[in-house]
């Protein structure tokens, strides 16, 4: 039946839009947390390619991996950065890339239901195509950031010193160069005489085909990623070691203060009475230094 | 049409297992227990938002736990051929689908930019990384001894003893890490009344609607799935196999509520240390005991 | 014929999102606008060493899942592949335990 391929091909499109539009919006947006839910759902987007492709194991995998990945990494991101969630970049100059994909954060001085309606814009996994005003041209998505780019970059660039983008600056000559290396290889894609046709038929019990494979050919693989996960729990302990400093107050004063911290002192022996006067002592008087220097070490 | 009965079918099993859940679990619960999640939902009461919220994030939370539940109805077996979808990796799907309830907590608490609702993702993610490797280990004893992830074949698995007879171990584990992956007592942090209800304390009307069904949806799906797991699914002598199924998962389900709120509740700190230190350990002994098992021709061949 | 499985998997994810959409819509309760300074700060949260072992942890369920479907064909030489691997990972959690790893900060 055609309606079999229509809608593979519909989901076909709607899961690369999603996979380049959360690319685009990882990139482009002001909010951490949001570039990590963009990552995810740009990953998702892939599996759910995997999925059409007839791997719905590796799919899932691919799911199942980045949502626990990315809510950890996220985690991680807020730890170390100082304006996760974008509400200060919120009220800056932006380009239009970056304003599409930062809509819905507000910086707090101005209203309040800043589009409560604002829905249609999060990732799912297979559904809910996005309200971006341009359509994929033909079957390949990969041209559309090339053009968003351009297209905000030269907006960002007309505004003046205070210019807060977060898109760099774009340099013409690199920019006509992705272009046209873009341009060749999806043209060597488009006019590529035959597709090799494989003959093999996907098993429905891709679980069991992927377990008899890890234990007959990649078994060395196998166990050499468990050794490599263990090299990973030995890192994560690592790191969490404790600090040189005893607590945040006195990491604080050590970090904060221009002059390196005290050198370590050893065991002085003592020099004598006389070379312990303060600093200031010792502009007293000219005669006090030289009693000081006659008494010797 | 074939799949729009299959979607329908579905959806209504979906609904009638929320509302029951609904429903019920209040009732399971003391006076004095703290509800959490089964407290009364505030539908008029006002929401608490910050200035600034993200309001993608904040919209996106609950629709996104509420399509985690949706997808997770499709492998659930009602009777011999009563199942939406007996996909061929039925129960490693029915585990990564669980996973967008915990994506949609973390969004819609970040959302509302408010420090109860944003502790909820912090908090949430805690118990995601405290529950899913042991329950993870709790899954793969039975898929050992049914040789498939298909929730039909575990099912079939089953029809000489019940796997609960076999890995009584894996069951105990099941029991504790499907409490914790349902947010119920002792493992209700997210929820508890200490940081306001959480994504209950920031949404109302609608949304808040959504949470308590996914929620319950969540409650439902996990005893459903201990029910198909270590439970013989829809197995039994007389009568048909959907109101086994109900009889099955409903025992589990007041089993689970009832020994969870014996316990006192745990912060997410002790969750995480009980979920490495005592329960994973048990997970990967009870996968070893159960291969030696299978290897001395214990269980079905 | 997988496609034609996940089909379903995609229709419902339509009609789950559109119901969803429809309960969100339908009643909107006032903001009660909260003035706190803003929660989206650098947040130390408590748990960096149990994150980055599940993370580990994780990878290795992945290979847990297809060894479990086919362990009863395979016999005591997956099981023994399986024993080696659990050993290292045991091994891995051990080390974290008595490096005082595994403690909520």
């Amino acid at each position: 039946m055609s309606v079999g391929a229509v809608a593979e091909w519909a989901a076909f499109v709607i899961l690369a839009f999603i996979a380049v539009a959360g690319a685009l919006g990882m990139a482009t947006t002001m909010s951490m947390f949001r570039s990590g839910i963009f990552l995810m759902g740009s990953f998702i987007g892939v599996a759910g390619l995997f999925i059409l492709l007839s791997a719905d194991l590796l799919g899932l995998l691919q799911i199942m991996m980045y949502i626990g990945g990315m809510l950890v990494m996220i985690l991680f991101m807020v730890l170390f950065s100082h304006d996760p969630g974008g509400s200060m970049m919120a009220g800056m100059e932006m380009s239009l890339v970056e304003r599409l994909f930062s809509l819905g954060l507000s910086s707090g001085t101005a209203e309040m239901e800043h589009g409560d309606t604002g829905a249609t814009g999060d990732m799912e996994a297979m559904g809910g195509a996005g309200g971006m005003a341009h359509e994929d041209m033909g079957d390949m998505g990969g041209m559309d950031g090339m053009d968003h780019g351009a297209a905000g970059d030269m907006a960002g660039m007309d505004h003046g010193d205070m210019d807060m983008s977060m898109t760099t600056p774009m340099k013409r000559y690199a920019a006509g160069l992705a272009v046209v290396v873009g341009a060749g290889l999806v043209a060597l894609l488009v006019l590529r005489p035959a597709w090799p046709i494989s003959s093999v038929t996907p098993d429905p019990e891709s679980a069991r085909v992927v377990g008899g494979l890890l234990m007959s050919k990649y078994m060395m693989a196998f166990e050499s990623a468990g050794l490599l996960i263990l090299v990973g729990i030995f890192g994560a302990v690592f790191l969490a070691r404790p600090g040189r400093y005893p607590d945040q107050d006195a990491r604080d004063e050590y970090v904060t203060a221009d002059e390196p911290p005290p050198p370590i002192e050893e065991d002085a022996p003592p020099r004598g009475e006389g070379k312990k006067p303060a600093p200031a002592a010792r502009s007293l008087s000219v005669l006090e230094a030289h009693v000081d220097e006659g008494d010797g070490d | 049409m074939d799949l729009a009965l299959r979607a329908l079918g579905a959806m209504g099993a979906l609904a009638v297992a929320t509302v029951l859940t609904w429903l019920l679990e209040p009732r399971l619960l003391s006076s004095a227990a703290e509800k959490g999640v089964a407290a009364p939902v505030g539908v008029r009461d006002e929401k608490h938002l910050a200035q600034n919220p993200d309001t993608w994030m904040y919209s996106a939370g609950p629709i996104l736990a509420v399509l985690g539940v949706v997808f997770a109805v499709v492998v659930i077996p009602w009777g011999d051929r009563l199942v939406p979808r007996d996909l061929g990796i039925g129960v490693f799907y029915f585990i990564v689908v669980l996973d967008f309830v915990v994506l949609g907590l973390s969004l819609g608490g970040w959302g509302a930019n408010v420090r109860d609702s944003v502790d909820v993702y912090y908090r949430g993610v805690a118990q995601l990384v405290a529950y899913v490797v042991p329950l993870g280990l709790a899954y793969i004893g039975a898929i050992m001894m049914a040789g498939s992830l298909s929730t039909q074949r575990i099912v079939e698995a089953q029809a000489g003893m019940w796997f609960v007879v076999l890995q009584p171990i894996g069951f105990v584990l099941y029991l504790v890490t499907g409490l914790m992956q349902a947010y119920r007592p002792p493992f209700l942090e997210p929820f508890s009344a200490f940081i306001g209800g959480g994504v209950f304390g920031s949404s109302s009307g609608g949304r808040a609607i959504g949470w308590r069904i996914a929620m319950s949806a969540t409650l439902f799906l996990v005893a459903a799935m201990g029910a198909v797991l270590y439970l013989g699914g829809w197995r039994g002598p007389v009568l048909p196999g959907p109101v086994w199924m109900l009889i099955k998962t409903y025992g589990l389900m007041m089993l689970m509520v009832w020994g969870g709120a014996r316990f006192r509740l745990l912060t997410a700190g002790r969750m995480l240390e009980l979920s490495w230190k005592i329960l994973t350990p048990v997970g990967l002994a009870n996968v070893l005991v159960v291969g030696a098992l299978i290897l001395l021709g214990v269980g079905p061949t | 014929m997988i496609i034609d499985h996940y089909a379903l998997v995609g229709l419902l994810a339509l009609i789950g999102t559109g119901l969803a959409l429809l309960l969100a819509a339908a009643y909107r309760p006032p903001v009660h606008v909260v003035r706190e300074p803003a929660a989206w700060a650098s947040y130390r949260f408590g748990y960096p060493v149990y994150a980055l072992i599940f993370l580990s942890f994780d990878m290795e369920m992945i290979f847990m899942y297809p060894w479990a479907v086919v362990f009863a064909d395979l016999g005591l030489e997956a099981f023994l592949d399986m024993l080696v691997f659990i050993a290292i990972l045991s091994a891995g959690i051990a080390y974290a335990w008595k490096m005082g790893g595994l403690k909520w900060e």
